[in-house]
């Protein structure tokens, strides 16, 4: 017997039984004792948040240790400074949920170079439809006449002046996005079910990492 | 070189300068263009505007500083529609920044002096939840054994609004704005198909092709559709902030993209044109 695979597969298998027990039963006991489980799993994904961090500091330790030539490892050190410092102001001061200096600093680096992160997106698109966004051959002009469909259907003042732009926006988000997207769904849906009995009867052992 | 071959390879630092001077005019002087409200946007008002007087929402703040441009003016203007109606609020994070977007909300509602609504009697936050969609099972399961605190630590079971609220039977809707996709999907799973309560979604635009489904099939009754959602909101409630700000930027931005889209094809056609003659 392979102590390391039969017991994580039992596992999963009981999990996965109650969990089916308490959606197509609804039997209280089973319900109480998949809420058990379900509060187990939280309390789990918490600890993983903190092996997460373990292994940043392994991981970019490493590389700053290495201080391999062509490799960016001061980035190494900043991410390791920073997370230090979030960490030490949060024991040091107590302040680890809302305190004043906590969300200062959040506030004051984090925010804005978050938001900058997300927002420089928008020139990457500008340009990107620019350059490519071009009617070179058939296919190319049916997504050239969709996107400039959707971008004037989305740019508030296009709509308020003429609601044609909405209505063609919402036709296109209709039948066409939306159905051809139920579709992707449907198979996602059917891949998980098979994905879902195959891992609970054993066959699926991905999930146990490489062996 | 021609003139319509330098029209098709504009350096990328023009057209990057452009953009940014698109964004700085209405940014530095708001124009108040006219903006049209979208079903989606109406109908997740008019779905809050339908509940009774003290239903009690579950709302998830599922996004962090990357999100808060596009969806925090949205999450402000819904939670004024929310305490103008005398609705009660459960809080929750699903995003591990969403427990630090909570004061930057709160901060421009201010639930207290605008409406007199009262910490553990109106609403209650209680924190991120790791897990996605386990968290969410888990506060629709058996809220109180999975939480005992909120997030300052306080004890939810001396709360009168807490002592209501056991699981998703007490959820009147669930509410989320996300910029995560297996949030925006996980929710439907997990309240509507687990336990059919209703639901409203918001997430950035560009995810919005992937909730319209569920928009469509009536899983959502309404989404907040990015900035444009929640400049939309924002004028449903009468609350303007600065989706409405950034409406007039999209409006200019978009419009500089559509120019640069029918300047890189004109040229393009033209310097084949030359080339063919």
């Amino acid at each position: 017997m392979d102590y390391k695979r039969d017991i994580p597969l039992a596992i999963t298998f009981i999990v996965g039984v109650i969990a089916i027990g308490d959606y197509y039963t609804g039997i209280e006991a089973v319900t109480q004792t998949f809420n058990v489980i379900k509060n187990w799993g939280i309390v789990l994904q918490g600890f993983a948040l903190g092996l997460g961090a373990v292994n940043l500091f392994r991981v970019h330790g490493r590389r700053l240790s290495a201080r391999k030539e062509g490799t960016d490892w001061y980035f190494s050190g900043w991410l390791l400074l920073m997370l230090v410092v979030f960490i030490g102001l949060g024991l040091v001061t107590g302040e680890y949920e809302q305190g004043a200096t906590y969300s200062w600093l959040y506030n004051a680096i984090y925010l804005p170079l978050g938001s900058t992160m997300y927002s420089s997106l928008a020139f990457y698109m500008a340009y990107g439809a620019y350059k490519v966004l071009r009617a070179r051959n058939f296919d190319a002009a049916l997504l050239f006449i969709t996107a400039v469909l959707v971008i004037f259907g989305n740019t508030p003042i296009f709509p308020a002046i003429y609601p044609g732009f909405f209505h063609m926006r919402e036709w296109i988000f209709g039948p066409i996005v939306s159905g051809a997207y139920r579709g992707v769904r449907i198979g996602i849906g059917i891949g998980a079910v098979v994905l879902g009995i195959k891992t609970l009867i054993g066959m699926e052992t991905g999930y146990l990492g490489r062996r | 070189m021609s003139v319509w071959e330098k029209l098709t390879s504009l350096p990328r630092e023009v057209v990057m300068g452009l953009v940014i001077i698109a964004m700085l005019i209405p940014a530095l002087s708001p124009l108040g263009l006219p903006l049209m409200t979208g079903q989606m946007s109406q109908d997740w008002y008019d779905t809050i505007e339908a509940l009774p007087e003290g239903s009690v929402i579950l709302f998830d703040i599922g996004y962090g500083s990357g999100g808060y441009p596009s969806l925090g003016p949205g999450t402000i203007a819904a939670f004024h529609q929310i305490f103008e109606n005398d609705l009660k609020l459960v809080i929750m994070a699903t995003a591990l920044e969403g427990t630090l977007m909570y004061p930057l909300v709160m901060a421009a509602v201010q639930p207290e002096s605008n409406y007199g609504a009262v910490y553990g009697e109106d609403y209650v936050f209680i924190g991120y939840i790791a897990g996605t969609q386990t968290a969410m099972a888990g506060v629709l399961g058996d809220l109180h054994e999975l939480v005992t605190n909120d997030y300052q630590g306080n004890p939810i079971s001396g709360m009168p609004l807490m002592d209501n609220v056991g699981g998703a039977d007490d959820f009147a809707i669930v509410a989320y704005v996300t910029t995560s996709g297996d949030v925006a999907e996980g929710w439907v799973y997990q309240a509507y198909s687990q336990y059919n309560r209703d639901v409203l979604g918001g997430t950035l635009s560009m995810m919005t092709t992937s909730i319209k489904p569920y928009y469509d099939s009536g899983q959502l009754l309404g989404i907040m559709d990015g900035v444009k959602g929640a400049a939309d909101l924002e004028f449903l409630t009468g609350h303007p902030g600065d989706a409405i700000v950034s409406s007039d930027i999209l409006t200019f931005t978009q419009t500089l993209v559509l120019i640069f889209i029918a300047v890189g094809n004109i040229s393009w056609f033209m310097q084949k044109q030359e080339g063919s003659g």
